[in-house]
């Protein structure tokens, strides 16, 4: 076997190599150069992920089995990549936001940033349940020590030890399954995984690969938030400082989501239809509890964890599915979610209050204050909410058909009345912003980094809402 | 660029140019004015041409919905009747009551859009985007420029519409699932294949009762109708309530006639009880825009009753009610309007023998009022009289009752006539004098329609019978 890399190969690593060169320029200026570090490390971040983007898109596919054995250059990992690298470019613009009222260093931040974006790219990449679980691990490490990055909050320290062990505990769920499936059938490999679980001959063995099927799925059901696992999502979520927030609820909630499609979507579709009586028994307590406990929210960062759940319910609905044919319809719910998450953020950013976070009477009057704030986290709202004309309708709409063509009825009507309870607690935000009555004089701080984010933010959600078609087909035209 | 096409993006476009530009005052009003009045001119520059117009694009073909649109007689109707309220609506507004103007006739054009697409749509998938698009521009303008509970009024309207619509999405589906596609036209022969086509005629039916209101189905009217401004509640009575008569005609009596006709009974029942409802309730209030919202929903509950009626004649006659329903509806709003600016309040109390301060405006009123309650001559009284024809070959004791209710609204129009514009002249405060020029010019377009179809009435029967005779065609093939 060849066991050297040649000049192709390189390339194909490059976009990983980049974020590794970038992040340690970052680690290395805060420890020696604190000033520059003060001043550089966003411009350094945004530049070693638009690097990296240009990486992506140009890089070579590499046929090297050393590498291919451990990563996949399909296109799911292209266009994930991509997404993910735009995540953190998006969270990056929103911590800059962050950093101008918060007083703290910036170096080990945008060095953890880029380490949790690297954590979802090998996510996305992997061929094997190592590579996976080494993505998972990276990315879970940043995030434990990016939640209580605000040291002197008084409930960051809990929430992040909070995190910490329930997180681990998820880990070690995910590690006991692998080893299971190991010894179920041999491999850890994807590419192998379906073949040799059909060729799986003693119950024994059976037995043991769908137990370690069984771990993994809880241990990523820990990742995703999905009740009844989610416990540790609220407190987390309102305990970090918002744009660590903003990632999580985009960044972890998408590369849980994506280690799921990798998993049971691509590698193993409909393996076992118990696998998916299993996943439609976790969507309905997750769509049900976590609607109805969001319209009691009045701190937006838990708020947004719950919503997250809801929408980590809705996620489950092609899961349960589990053909690779659902693939677009999930991939574009999780794109138009991305997108209203960080707008919603991006103006959140704007009226933040530091380790108290926005609460919903903070955003009373928003309206008066700054009609183009509301406009924007309105229409984000409207879109997580699945309001047509908006692309989060279409998404919905996308996933009920996929949903509704496999005859999983009652995801579909559990789902949809779920909405109207959603469509409530979105709208209670709304209609806060549009209340003339403004109990303390808000200011609104400017922020371009933010602003920069929102418009962006808004013209996705308009383009995906008008003419999402050319996206669409190119989904399908891969999966 | 085909008619239609432009029919829909004119008040798009509209829409947003009202957004963008840095207009104000009385330039932005008549701007607005004139930009809503594009649908109308190009409507009466093609008239009859555009019926059979069609215009059909493969949006998004990943969900099979096609951007498909057509006219026949049953849209031109209601087309015609958005045109109309449309312009009249923003002439109610009084510019220097309105903050943010730029926004407030921006989404009354969106709405317009969104209406011209609904009355227009021949694929059920847009149908229903449109059917939910059409509540956001509402209830911004209720929860924005309304009375002092418009937004909890405005909350409530918007989270009853959704929970009335909210497994129509599902419905959609399983109606997809007969023929595999959303055109309408097509469905009309598969709808009742469907294994479950009882459940979704129930869905449907029951989320057009919502809009309408139907009784019992009218428990968001009262607060949202009188929290609205006066444009608002234009809006509301005049072309959202036949939104829901459209959606019963549409999908209704095409798509499950038979289920329609056997539920007849109970349906005709319910709106029967509406109709005496509504009376009775207008007879006991004491603020006069409350009892004319009350005679709204009666009046809406006489043509939901032509519609349940199996004959061709009431269904001639409910189309035509539901055009008149609108102008009449829009025109006594108008003048109550008036009225409620110059006295300072909706309440009977505030002052009687107006009709000494304010001659015109009393004239006025009167005239309109006397076309609400059906006199020979206006346009109500053509609509009652097909309805009740239909019911007398059907039911002649039940035509007998509910031809009660024509009194009925003599009763309670009259009472507020007298009791405000005559007995003892008696003012607390008078802000203004009588309507002048102005006023007599937005209301003239209303007075002459209401003439033209009560002494002409094939104006407009010329369109319902065709219309209705499609149904009845549709029908005699499905059944």
């Amino acid at each position: 076997m060849n066991t050297s890399l040649n000049s192709t190969d390189l390339a194909a690593l490059s976009p990983l190599f980049i974020l590794l060169a970038g992040g340690l320029i970052v680690l290395l200026m805060e420890s020696f150069a604190e000033l520059w570090a003060r001043r550089y490390s966003f411009g350094i971040t945004i530049a070693t992920f638009i690097l990296a983007i240009f990486a992506v898109i140009k890089a070579p596919v590499s046929q090297n089995p050393l590498l291919t054995m451990w990563l996949n250059y399909d296109s799911f990992y292209q266009f994930f990549t991509l997404f993910f690298l735009l995540i953190g470019i998006a969270s990056a613009f929103l911590s800059a936001a962050f950093f101008k009222k918060n007083e703290a260093t910036h170096g080990e931040y945008y060095f953890l940033l880029i380490s949790a974006v690297t954590g979802l790219i090998l996510i996305a990449a992997a061929a094997d349940f190592l590579t996976l679980f080494l993505g998972i691990e990276t990315l879970s490490i940043s995030l434990y020590i990016l939640c209580g990055y605000m040291k002197r909050w008084q409930l960051a320290r809990e929430s992040a030890i909070k995190y910490f062990l329930l997180g681990s505990l998820g880990a070690a769920f995910l590690l006991y399954g692998i080893a299971l499936i190991y010894g179920g059938v041999g491999s850890t490999s994807f590419s192998t995984l379906l073949n040799s679980y059909h060729a799986l001959q003693s119950s024994q063995d059976k037995m043991l690969f769908l137990s370690g099927i069984a771990f993994v799925t809880v241990g990523l059901a820990f990742k995703a938030a999905i009740v009844p696992f989610h416990v540790w999502a609220p407190d987390v979520y309102d305990a970090a400082p918002t744009p660590v927030t903003a990632f999580m609820s985009v960044g972890t909630k998408i590369g849980a989501f994506v280690a799921f499609a990798r998993v049971f979507l691509i590698a193993l579709p409909q393996f076992d239809p118990l696998w998916n009586e299993g996943i439609s028994l976790l969507a309905y307590p997750t769509l049900i509890y976590a609607n109805f406990v969001a319209l009691r929210q009045t701190h937006l960062r838990r708020f947004f964890a719950y919503s997250g759940i809801s929408h980590a319910g809705f996620l489950l609905i092609p899961l349960a599915v589990g053909s690779a044919s659902v693939l677009p319809a999930f991939i574009f719910y999780l794109v138009v979610y991305a997108c209203a998450t960080f707008g919603a953020f991006a103006v959140l950013a704007f009226v933040d209050k530091g380790s108290e976070g926005v609460r919903l009477h903070d955003l009373k009057g928003l309206f008066y204050r700054s009609p183009w704030l509301a406009g924007i986290l309105t229409l984000c709202l409207l879109t997580l909410a699945g309001f047509p004309p908006t692309a989060g309708f279409l998404a919905k709409f996308y996933i009920f058909k996929a949903a509704f063509q496999a005859q999983y009825y009652g995801l579909v009507i559990v789902g949809l009345l779920t909405t109207v309870l959603a469509a409530y607690y979105y709208l209670r935000i709304v209609s806060a912003m549009f209340a003339e009555e403004s109990e303390e004089e808000g200011v609104v701080a400017r922020s371009y980094y933010a602003a920069v984010i929102g418009a962006c933010a808004v013209a996705a959600i308009l383009v995906l809402s008008i003419y999402p078609t050319p996206l669409m087909e190119y989904l399908a035209s891969w999966s | 660029m085909p008619t239609l096409l432009f029919l829909f993006l004119a008040p798009l476009i509209s829409a947003l140019l009202l957004l963008i530009l840095p207009f104000s005052g009385r330039p932005l009003k008549i701007l607005a004015l004139l930009l809503s009045l594009i649908p109308l001119g190009t409507l009466l520059i093609h008239h009859t041409d555009i019926l059979g117009a069609q215009i059909n694009y493969p949006w998004l073909p990943q969900l099979s919905i096609h951007f498909h649109l057509s006219v026949d007689n049953l849209s031109l109707v209601f087309l015609y009747l958005t045109a109309i309220l449309i312009p009249i609506s923003i002439l109610a507004a009084s510019s220097e009551h309105v903050s943010y103007p730029n926004v407030f006739y921006g989404l009354i054009l969106l709405l317009e859009a969104f209406l011209i697409g609904f009355f227009t749509a021949a694929d059920l998938a847009l149908f229903t985007i449109f059917w939910e698009s059409m509540l956001l521009p509402l209830y911004f303008i209720i929860s924005l420029w309304g009375g002092e509970h418009r937004r909890a009024a405005a909350l409530k309207f918007l989270v009853y519409m959704l929970a009335g619509s909210a497994l129509m999405v599902a419905a959609v589906l399983f109606l997809y699932a007969t023929a595999n596609t959303f055109d309408i036209q097509t469905l009309i022969q598969h709808a009742a294949s469907s294994p479950y086509a009882p459940w979704l005629a129930a869905i449907f039916v029951l989320a057009f009762a919502v809009k309408t209101p139907l009784f019992p189905f009218h428990a968001w009217l009262p607060d949202a109708y009188c929290q609205a401004s006066t444009t608002g509640t234009i809006l509301l009575a005049g072309l959202l309530s036949k939104a829901g008569i459209y959606g019963i005609l549409r999908i209704g009596l095409e798509l499950f006639p038979q289920y329609i006709q056997a539920w007849s009974p109970l349906l005709l029942g319910l709106a029967i009880a509406g109709v005496f409802y509504g009376a009775l309730a207008a007879w006991m209030e004491n603020d006069f825009k409350r009892l004319i919202a009350y005679s709204s929903f009666s009046h809406v509950n006489f043509i939901l009753a032509g519609l349940f009626v199996w004959s061709q004649e009431s269904h001639s006659g409910a189309i035509v009610q539901a055009f008149n329903h609108g102008i009449t509806i829009t025109a006594l709003f108008l003048a109550a309007g008036w009225l409620a600016t110059r006295i300072g309040s909706t309440s009977f109390k505030r002052g009687s023998g107006i009709a000494q301060y304010m001659p015109q405006l009393c004239w006025l009123t009167l005239f309109f009022v006397l076309s609400s309650v059906a006199l020979p001559g206006t346009n109500n009284f053509i609509g009652e009289l097909f309805i009740l024809f239909g019911l007398f070959g059907k039911n002649p004791w039940l035509a007998g009752v509910l031809g009660l209710s024509i009194i009925f609204s003599v009763v309670y129009m009259l009472r507020w006539m007298q009791k405000m514009y005559f007995e003892e002249p008696h003012l607390i405060e008078a802000h203004g004098s009588d309507i002048g020029l102005k006023e007599l010019l937005i209301a003239a377009p209303l007075v002459a329609l209401i003439l033209l179809v009560g002494i002409y009435p094939d104006s407009i029967l010329k369109y319902s019978e065709p219309a209705s005779e499609f149904i009845a065609h549709a029908n005699g093939e499905s059944a």
